[in-house]
Formats: structure tokens, sequence, C-alpha cells
């Protein structure tokens, strides 16, 4: 008999069409946090070790 | 919005979602498009007076570049049953079914508000401001207002394309100056003739026709449409001169945009006299073709002055 709470209505190549996107949106989240880490650097400059704030 | 779904309810998408490859969603991003946004707006940065550190120039782009993509989802999640009536973009994934019009919409507003919060937090909010408008330009203005009322809807909608070398100067200056609007004019009065040009191929004109969009050659008829190519045009002649008077070029654009300008008058002019048979099409053609290149080169030109170090002119308007 089958199970409807544990079919999924999608194959093989759906799974991997969503894995692949699940790559690109984590690789995507990645370089947003690389992009604000950079320009957060640029903001502020050099020396900032030694600033007295 | 559009009735999209009427079109795409017995794909596997419109049922299910999820479908949607990464290459799908790319293609929402109209990435042809972008790349023209990208290089219009880079030289919007170089162009303006000023400096701005080459990591933040890049983030700039990068957010410009990301923000032409929403608008383009959008675009493609309102205009969705359209599309799927012209054979120009009835492959596109949402008239396809590969992804539904409510992922479009979603993946659209994402990347927006993404963009423009990046350019305003990470860059300055005049720029972030410009890049918000233009979305909300392009999608409220042209695709939901004007697209389908008047065939005057690539002349007003044109601005959002003209838009990005704007946004790219504000993001250097943090101001709109009268460089940047004279960056502005040139892609503004361009787009008429080029897109008309484009409209009055047969083949895409019937596709115009058959979705009901009232572009000029499909309400107003070729003839009127053929004059309007040539009026525009010689309005863009000397509006392309505009950067000479405001100090954002030097000699070289000035003397090698007169040349280029003749020669776009004179694919205007063919298109206005010849009327029929193949020659009619085959002139439209050549001018949708030199007009893109055209741009390009006017643009390209700009910032081969400033690689070059040429002496630019002083301003007259300031």
């Amino acid at each position: 008999m089958k199970d409807i709470m544990t079919e999924t209505p999608f194959g093989p190549e759906d799974m991997a069409r969503r894995r692949k996107r699940a790559i690109a949106v984590a690789l995507i989240l990645g370089a947003m946090v690389v992009l604000f880490f950079i320009t957060t650097l640029v903001h502020l400059g050099g020396a900032v070790a030694q600033r007295s704030f | 919005m559009s009735d999209a779904n009427s079109h795409t309810a017995d794909s596997p998408a419109a049922i299910t979602g999820g479908q949607g490859s990464v290459g799908d969603y790319f293609a929402l991003l109209k990435p042809r498009v972008m790349s023209l946004v990208i290089f219009t707006a880079f030289v919007g940065l170089i162009a303006a007076p000023g400096t701005i550190h080459p990591w933040l120039g890049f983030v700039a782009l990068l957010a410009i570049a990301v923000g032409a993509g929403a608008a383009g989802a959008l675009n493609m999640w309102y205009d969705a049953d359209i599309d799927a009536v012209m054979k120009r973009t009835s492959k596109r994934p949402v008239p396809k079914g590969t992804i539904t019009p409510e992922e479009a919409l979603g993946f659209g507003m994402t990347l927006a508000v993404g963009s423009v919060l990046v350019l305003g937090l990470l860059v300055n909010w005049l720029a972030g401001a410009l890049l918000a408008f233009t979305i909300f330009f392009y999608i409220a203005i042209y695709t939901m207002w004007l697209k389908r009322l008047t065939p005057q809807n690539i002349v007003i909608g044109g601005a959002a394309g003209a838009f990005p070398p704007m946004v790219g100067w504000a993001s250097v200056t943090g101001s709109i100056d009268l460089g940047a609007i004279a960056l502005f004019l040139i892609i503004f009065v361009w787009t008429p003739p080029h897109f008309w040009a484009l409209a009055l191929w047969k083949k895409i004109n019937a596709d115009y026709t058959e979705a009901g969009v009232p572009m000029l050659p499909v309400v107003a008829g070729a003839d009127e449409t053929r004059r309007q190519i040539l009026l525009y045009t010689l309005v863009l002649v000397p509006v392309t001169l505009l950067p000479a008077l405001t100090g954002t070029v030097g000699w070289l654009y000035t003397l090698a945009n007169a040349g280029l300008g003749a020669m776009f008058i004179w694919h205007a002019w063919q298109v206005f006299a010849i009327r029929e048979g193949a020659e009619a099409e085959a002139a439209c053609k050549k001018l949708f073709g030199f007009s893109t290149l055209w741009l390009f080169v006017v643009f390209a030109l700009i910032l081969l002055e400033r690689a070059l170090g040429l002496p630019l002119f002083p301003p007259v308007l300031a």
C-alpha cells in the first residue's frame, strides 16, 4: 500500500535540480558574507587597531 | 497582474513549482540586457568626476546588475501571458512552464530589495534610491501601465534603460549632475529608433499584433513609424554631443560622434525612404544592428578617452 506521507512528487531529475539550486543559493549567501566583510574593511580604512574610538 | 496562469496551467511547474534549474533562473535575469546595463553603468561610474574605491565600484556595479536582473524577472512574471503568445519570447522560463509566475515574482522581489539595500548600505543611498526608482519605473510605469496602453510605451519606458549610467555616476559623486543627465538623455532618445526598427520587422510586428501590444507600427502603421524613427534620430545626434558641454568628454568623442551621428542619420533615412519589399526589411535590420553597435561605441569612446588620459572640454553647462 502506498504511503502518501512519505511519497514525493519529485523524481530523481527534480531532486538533482533542487540540489543544484540549493548549492547555488549557498554559494550566493557565502559570497554575500565575503562582500559585506571586505566592504566593511574598505569603509574602515587602514590602521583600525591603532584608532582611539 | 496579467493572466499568466492561463498559459502555463498545464505545465508541471504550474502545478507543483520547484521545477526550475539554475539556468532557468539565470534566464529570468535577461542576461543580455543586464550586460548592456553593466556596461553603461560602468561608463557612468568612470565618467563621473571624483574617485571611488575600486572595491566599492565593483559592489556598485554588482548591485546595479542584480537590480537590472530583478527588473527582468519581474517583467517576465507580469508579461507571462503575452510572452507565451509571441514566438520570440515563448521559450522564456515562465511561459515554458519551468518556473511558476509566483516563483518569478518572489525571485524578482528578493533580488530587487536585496540589490537596493546593498547599494544603499555599502555605497550610498542616493544611488540606492535611484536604483529602486529604476526598477519601479520599469515594472510599474513601463511593464504594467504603458506597454499595453499606448504606442508611446517605448518612448517613456525607455527611461528605465537610461538610468543605469546615472546610478553609476551617483555611486561616485552622491549627486545627480548635468553630466549624468546628458548620458541619460543619450540612451533615452536612442531607445525609440532602436526598438521601432526592430518592431518594423514583419515577424516581430506579427508577434506584437498577435499579443495585442500597441507598438507604434501596429497602431499607427509602418509609414508613421519610419517618420518617427527619422525624427528621433535627428534629435539624437545633437543630444549625443551634450557631454561635450558638461565637460565629460573631449575631442576624440566629439569628432567620432559627428561621424557616427551622420551614419545613424543615413541608416534612418534608408528606413524612411525604402518602404516596400525585402530591401525595406533589410534597411530596418541594418538600422537595428547599427544602432546597437552605435550605443556601444559612443559609450566606449568615453572610456577610451579616460584610458588614454586625453584632455576633456571645460564645462560650459555646470
